[in-house]
């Protein structure tokens, strides 16, 4: 299945959720967990199942100070279909 | 100092109103006056997450049968895992099932014998497939995620594809199409249960097509089974190295099948702390290293994948728990594998063995 939309809204698939592990911000799912840190706890943060991937993407866009949208854009679709294929994520 | 466990087995119960033919509990069950107390489990929870354990799997036989399950599953959130319930289905109702959710469940893994009733019956040597759909459809319909497991093996293997589409109506996250394991009842079953190399490659193939027609909905997890592997896999990420499994009766085991393997003295959580027994009991020592290996598996430079496979394995089929797992295609015992396939590729008319009950 394909990458998301400009409007989908991302959020973590059933039964998968934040937890803390050494002192250190995890999401846990079936089979593990995976340890979340920079970009990628920040993408993650903003995916409460209401915003879109438009309004993640300016989110991010006016946190980095970045100049190019469409790159940002590429790197949170493809972060998240990865995580959709592992069925960490919905959108 | 070894590194802490991360997944703790509970094997809260040995009853099971089912007869699976291929199922991988101990031949010798334990009884329900011997299980663990409820305050016992909680307290087993509570020190397990201390430990470093992030998820627990509640298995059995059939946790369901416990009728405490709903405060187990609330301790064990209280103690901050991740908890996964392995279950038949059968035992949980219709009302008990928003309980089990409610306590902090986060995962289901529903199994099932086949896509058609007769079949499913035959396996399990009961009815319960219709209701396993009932409740299929009333998972989907809470927050948690859902995994549906299917044992494959000669008897059904014949018809994978048609498998895969019935499970796919469910709408699980996940399928798990797991070959048989030839531990406990099913080594008793074992030359019924052994696929051909032809059904091998037909359900691999229909495996990796679920795989990309899936992808994005569904993820199929499978595994080539080791009879027909080339090498043996890291049983349980190797002995005493991630996970650990307690029994109805609170033995602690590095695996499933351990209890098999005579001149093992196995801690009880009655008598030692969780942290004892992982770091210093004799039986969690035992084949940590590589210093109990035997040749090839002591020169060979897999031994540091696969930890020489699977030490009930070994016993089971050569006698010695220290041997290198036969179904490695550099055992010198692994002809005893090939002589498994051969004969069950003769076998006929199934005379099966049903798992028995315990009360
Ligand atoms: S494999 Fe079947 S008989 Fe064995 S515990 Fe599971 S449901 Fe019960
Ligand atoms: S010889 Fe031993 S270590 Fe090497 S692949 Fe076989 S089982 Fe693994």
């Amino acid at each position: 299945m394909a990458a998301p939309l400009p409007d989908s809204q991302p959020r973590l698939a059933p039964g998968c959720r934040w937890a803390t592990h050494a002192e250190k911000p995890v999401v846990l799912y079936p089979e593990g967990m995976i340890r979340v840190q920079g970009t990628g706890q920040n993408i993650l943060e903003l995916c409460d199942g209401e915003r879109t991937i438009q309004q993640i993407v300016a989110t991010l866009a006016e946190k980095y100070a970045a100049s190019e949208p469409d790159k940002i854009m590429d790197d949170v679709c493809s972060f998240l279909e990865g995580l959709r294929n592992k069925r960490i994520v919905d959108y | 100092m070894t590194p802490n466990p991360l997944a703790l087995i509970a094997e809260i119960t040995h009853r099971c109103p089912l007869h699976c033919v291929y199922c991988s509990n101990p031949v010798q069950m334990v009884a329900k006056q011997a299980e663990l107390a409820t305050e016992e489990w909680v307290r087993v929870l509570q020190e397990v997450s201390r430990l470093g354990v992030l998820h627990v799997h509640l298995t059995g036989g059939e946790p369901a049968a416990r009728a405490d399950l709903e405060e187990l599953i609330a301790g064990a959130r209280k103690a901050g895992l991740y908890t996964n319930l392995i279950t038949s289905g059968l035992g949980i109702s219709e009302t008990r099932l928003p309980k089990l959710v409610d306590a902090g469940l986060d995962h289901i893994q529903l199994s099932f014998q086949d896509s058609r009733d007769g079949p499913a019956q035959w396996i399990a040597g009961a009815k319960g497939h219709t209701y396993k759909i009932v409740l299929a459809e009333i998972i989907r319909q809470l927050p948690l995620a859902f995994t549906v497991n299917l044992v494959v093996h000669r008897q059904n293997l014949d018809h994978i594809e048609e498998m895969i589409e019935f499970i796919e109506q469910l709408q699980p996250e996940r399928i798990e199409i797991a070959h048989t394991q030839y531990y406990g009842w099913a080594l008793r079953n074992r030359e019924y249960l052994v696929p051909t190399p032809e059904q091998l490659d037909r359900c691999t193939r229909a495996a990796e097509d679920a795989q990309t027609r899936l992808a994005g909905k569904t993820r199929i997890d499978y595994v080539v089974p080791d009879y027909y592997a080339r090498y043996p896999k890291a049983c349980m990420g190797g002995w005493g190295r991630r996970t650990l499994l307690i029994d109805p009766s609170g033995r602690a085991l590095p695996c499933h099948a351990a209890g098999v393997i005579p001149d093992i003295q196995f801690d009880s959580v009655r008598e030692h702390s969780l942290e004892h027994i992982w770091q210093e009991s004799a039986a969690f020592k035992m084949f940590r290293g590589h210093d109990w290996m035997p040749e090839p598996c002591k020169s060979c430079d897999r031994k540091e994948q696969d930890f020489g496979g699977c030490r009930c394995q070994a016993f089971l089929v050569t006698g010695d728990a220290t041997a290198t797992d036969p179904v490695c295609s550099l055992s010198p015992d692994h002809h005893l594998i090939e002589i498994a396939r051969a004969a069950a590729a003769a076998a006929e008319q199934p005379a099966w063995s049903y798992r028995t009950s315990v009360e």
